[in-house]
């Protein structure tokens, strides 16, 4: 996929902005289901809310693990780098690398609460 | 100036290059001068002052709280110091100062000779001067801003803060930060595109890592503030509806948007600090950093996630718990990334042979302090805790030991650090020791005690207390402290003067530093490298001792300005292999000019003479007019030799040019402002309970549906003109251009007819109003999309644009579909979510 390689600048960014958008749609769905009353609706032993807290979660939390994967894959095939393109690959990959680690572990502290809280109070 | 005309020697391409860089000479030449030395020390002064200017009032503030009932401000000037002390220290030092050091630094750390919008730096600077001065006549026309540094909504709507201070502060403050979003248009390009070659990014130095994200980060959290406070100045000055209750609105919106961008604020301040302490470290401990790229995805990582954490500000507003709890995980989680930083700082000083000097010494004040306000900051982002000790001296406590800290030492390490490069002279130690101590000892006595009255209940920005409070005597302390560090400040601020006029002059390079801005001769010349260097390594002073002596000879990349231009060296985003020439503006009035029409203006608006305001506008646009008709070189050739055999694009013919990446900038920091229109139309939504109210009505489909198809058909329009242009068709060119431009007018009439007979007069509900906002926001876009297209049709004819030359054309396209993006978004808000969501 164009710009989401972890050999461009933005690719590097890309699991941190999707804690990010991670971030806003549970603030949002938190605000907005509480108003809807999402949290009043069982469904399957959990609140229609906490369903979609958990699946955003989920989906977040497999796109940074794909973004990892694609990164570490490619960290792993500079490791021994000959020239300054092979040593800017092996520093992108890393960094997205790790940084994919971060968002995820992000993600999970940020979903932790919602696991553990009531909805809405 | 031909090459026939001077004989080529080094000593005759030297002189030309002087000619060609330098400001104009006396009084005329400062108000001119664009060049990236001299705006950014003249950001660093002016920041100074404004720190000095600020800490006075705080000096007035600690004598006011020294004992019970003192009477040195009554509350009404107590409130206006405040304010105005926490406005200064943000909006007008802390900010504009980082920036300064920025644009002074990063040319020279890149190896190139100066930002690629020279003039923009300039208009910045302007803007932030007269913005200041603006804020400050506040005191001259019946009273200050006296509604905290926040301007929380009610106490800052029109009932409640009649007169003009509210408005005082947020023109000043909006006229100051457009310095803010040049710097980070600014600040990104020159980073991305005009590094030395080798530069790669794998190696760029660390601090040009901490500008680029700081830069994006203001490019997404100022949007935020500068809605917020469009926002309420249309409520106070035309009756809208944003914040009021009794219509419609919501007083937290405001609360949210100003922490959407105050929290990111904190560390917009701070990264650019920790930048200085990232470049120190390793001088100062004779090696590499330690864990380059865990610094680099850390510094990413505290990007992202201090945008997660504005509601740590509002943890006593009313939010649900859970809501609460998310931005709780998220401030605990900026520990990994700042950790990382402190873990890689220690190694680096662990594994090196440290050398402590006066730059280090701050730097051991900044770990001792920031590390007690981190702590704070960690217990502060626990709910419970916060309920206790919100809006107490504890908070004071907490952000002090967290600004002056992360700020101001890691500040003054630089300034003494940078010293003499800035000054070709050394700081003396045993002065500048005794400053060191003043300030941190004054420092800390004066904040230590406040964590222990917060507990105790002192209440922050109340004018006194009561003596049954038994915090008379740490307040005492506190004041005697304050005035300890006021004088340690003085004294550092006196040794700086000192060193620049008396100091001992210094070798090159004295701290034997390995970044490249230390490769530039002392004094500084106004092209800061005679021949573009090329690097091979991180730390290219200390792996290669020829850099230095190669970049001030006169045989390397771009040594012969034969054609008397001022000219960058255009390098690849990643790579920075050689890829194009940018040429640049020399010394010209526009900026200042610039500035003082949008003063003009906006005093024009706060004096309510509306009429005039808007006349203001005309000069204005023949300014800018002005600006971009000169822009760059226009009778540039497509190529250029930059050193014998070798050819490169000048930026109007290359595809990385850096007005394509302003554009792509600009839009980021215009698509932040957008959504925050739409994240407060949103929000209001959800706390109303008829959307739209009974004084307004849906009304028919016919008319916005054909508005709006009108707007979809200019976009395909826009785009056969730039293809034909670059097929060599400047008439079907110029035709599309206008072509899209009549449409796009159409499309503003028709929706204009449509909401007027639907919403209503925005006045009558908070409905109306933020509808009336969005269209309005989208057509004055939508205009500039017009300008654009009548100023490329212009350039045209003129022949400044053809097949080669391609750029303008390509950034009119670009810019008009996001324009038409903006615009189905707004209509689909406007016109579809309410039928949707009843």
């Amino acid at each position: 996929m164009r710009g989401i390689g972890p050999h461009r600048l933005a690719g590097m960014a890309a699991p941190m902005a999707v804690w990010a958008l991670h971030f806003v749609l549970v603030y949002s769905l938190a605000g907005l289901g509480c108003e809807e009353g999402w949290h009043l609706r069982p469904a399957a032993g959990l609140s229609l809310l906490k369903w979609a807290l958990l699946l955003s979660t989920v989906f977040a939390l497999a796109l940074v693990g794909w973004l990892g994967m694609g990164a570490w894959r490619s960290a792993r095939a500079s490791a021994a780098p000959a020239d300054a393109l092979q040593r800017r690959h092996r520093f992108m990959a890393r960094a997205t690398t790790i940084l994919s680690v971060l968002a995820a572990i992000a993600i999970v502290f940020t979903a932790t609460p919602a696991a553990m809280l009531p909805s809405c109070t | 100036m031909t090459s026939a005309a001077h004989a080529d020697t080094p000593q005759a391409r030297l002189s030309a290059l002087h000619r060609i860089w330098r400001n104009a000479p006396g009084f005329v030449g400062q108000l001119t001068a664009v060049n990236h030395t001299t705006v950014g020390l003249r950001f660093i002064f002016t920041g100074f002052a404004f720190l000095l200017v600020g800490g006075l009032l705080s000096m007035f503030i600690r004598l006011q709280l020294a004992w019970p009932g003192n009477q040195v401000l009554d509350p009404a000037l107590y409130n206006q110091f405040v304010t105005m002390h926490g406005t200064t220290m943000m909006f007008l030092f802390a900010v504009p100062i980082m920036e300064g050091f920025a644009m002074y630094l990063i040319p020279k750390m890149l190896g190139t000779r100066d930002l690629p919008f020279p003039r923009a730096s300039a208009l910045g600077y302007w803007c932030y001067l007269f913005g200041g001065i603006f804020l400050y006549s506040s005191f001259l026309f019946g009273g200050a801003p006296d509604a905290g540094w926040f301007m929380y909504v009610p106490l800052s709507d029109s009932t409640y803060t009649p007169g003009l201070s509210a408005d005082f502060w947020l023109i000043g403050v909006t006229f100051a930060e457009i310095a803010a979003v040049t710097a980070a248009v600014e600040l990104i390009v020159a980073i991305l595109i005009t590094r030395a070659p080798g530069m790669g990014i794998q190696r760029m130095p660390l601090f040009a890592w901490y500008i680029l994200v700081t830069a994006f980060m203001i490019a997404f959290g100022f949007p935020p503030l500068i809605m917020a406070s469009v926002l309420l100045e249309i409520e106070r000055a035309f009756g809208f509806a944003f914040f009021e209750v009794a219509r419609g609105g919501d007083p937290l919106l405001w609360q949210h948007l100003f922490w959407l961008f105050g929290h990111p604020e904190v560390y917009i301040i701070f990264l650019p600090a920790a930048g200085v302490v990232s470049t120190l470290i390793p001088t100062f401990a004779r090696r590499a950093a330690v864990g380059y790229t865990w610094i680099v995805l850390a510094i990413i990582a505290t990007g992202f996630l201090s945008f997660g954490l504005w509601v740590h500000h509002m943890f006593a507003v009313g939010i649900p718990l859970l809501s609460l709890s998310f931005f709780s995980a998220a401030s605990m989680m900026v520990a990994i990334p700042m950790g990382i930083q402190l873990f890689s700082w220690l190694a680096t000083l662990w594994s090196g042979k440290p050398w402590i000097r006066v730059p280090m010494l701050y730097l051991i004040g900044f770990f001792f302090i920031f590390v007690l306000g981190g702590l704070t900051g960690v217990m502060l982002a626990l709910v419970p805790f916060d309920w206790q000790v919100h809006d107490t001296h504890f908070v004071v406590a907490h952000l002090h030991y967290v600004i002056i800290g992360g700020l101001l030492f890691p500040l003054f390490a630089g300034l003494y650090y940078w010293l003499p490069l800035m000054s070709g002279r050394m700081p003396s130690e045993s002065l500048s020791r005794t400053g060191f101590w003043l300030v941190f000892i004054g420092f800390n006595l004066t904040f230590l005690p406040m964590h222990l009255t917060g507990l105790l209940g002192l209440p922050r920005r109340v004018y006194t207390y009561s003596p049954e409070l038994g915090v008379s005597w740490l307040n005492l302390l506190s004041t005697a402290a304050g005035f300890v560090l006021a004088v340690g400040i003085i004294a550092i601020l006196i040794d700086v003067a000192l060193c620049i006029r008396h100091g001992r002059r210094g070798p090159p390079n004295p701290w034997q530093a390995g970044s490249l801005e230390w490769a530039v001769p002392v004094p500084v010349p106004p092209y800061n490298f005679a021949s573009i260097p090329t690097v091979a390594s991180g730390y290219p002073l200390w792996d290669d001792a020829a850099v230095a002596a190669r970049s001030a000879d006169t045989d390397g990349l771009l040594a012969d300005a034969r054609d008397g231009r001022r000219e960058l060296l255009g390098t690849g985003l990643l790579s920075a292999a050689p890829e194009q020439v940018i040429r640049i503006s020399h010394s010209t009035w526009v900026p200042l000019l610039t500035a003082l029409t949008i003063g003009a203006l906006l005093a024009c608006f706060i004096a309510k003479l509306y009429l005039l305001a808007a006349l203001a506008v005309l000069p204005l646009l023949a300014l800018v007019g002005t600006w971009l008709w000169t822009t760059g070189d226009r009778h540039a050739p497509a190529q250029v030799e930059v050193a014998p055999g070798v050819r490169l694009p000048t930026q109007a013919s290359a595809p990385n040019a850096p007005g394509w990446w302003a554009l792509v900038v600009s839009l980021l920091i215009d698509g932040s402002l957008f959504a925050s229109l739409v994240f407060a139309y949103f929000y209001l939504w959800l706390g109303a309970p008829a959307w739209p109210p009974p004084s307004s009505e849906a009304g028919g489909w016919l008319i916005p549906a054909v508005a709006v198809a009108l707007l979809v058909a200019s976009e395909p329009a826009m785009r056969w003109a730039l293809h034909s242009g670059d097929r060599g068709f400047p008439m079907r060119l110029r035709a599309g251009l206008l072509l899209a431009a009549v449409l796009g007018t159409a499309f503003l009439v028709l929706h204009g007819l449509a909401l007027e007979a639907t919403v209503g007069a925005p006045q009558t509900h908070a409905y109306a109003s933020v509808v009336w906002t969005l269209a309005g926001f989208h057509g004055v876009h939508l205009l500039v999309g017009v300008l654009i297209a009548v100023f490329v049709w212009a350039r045209s004819r003129a022949g400044y644009v053809d097949a080669t030359r391609r750029l303008e054309p390509r950034i009119a396209a670009a810019y008009w579909r996001y324009a038409v993006a903006q615009g189905v978004i707004a209509w689909t808000v406007i016109h579809v979510f309410p039928r949707l969501a009843s």
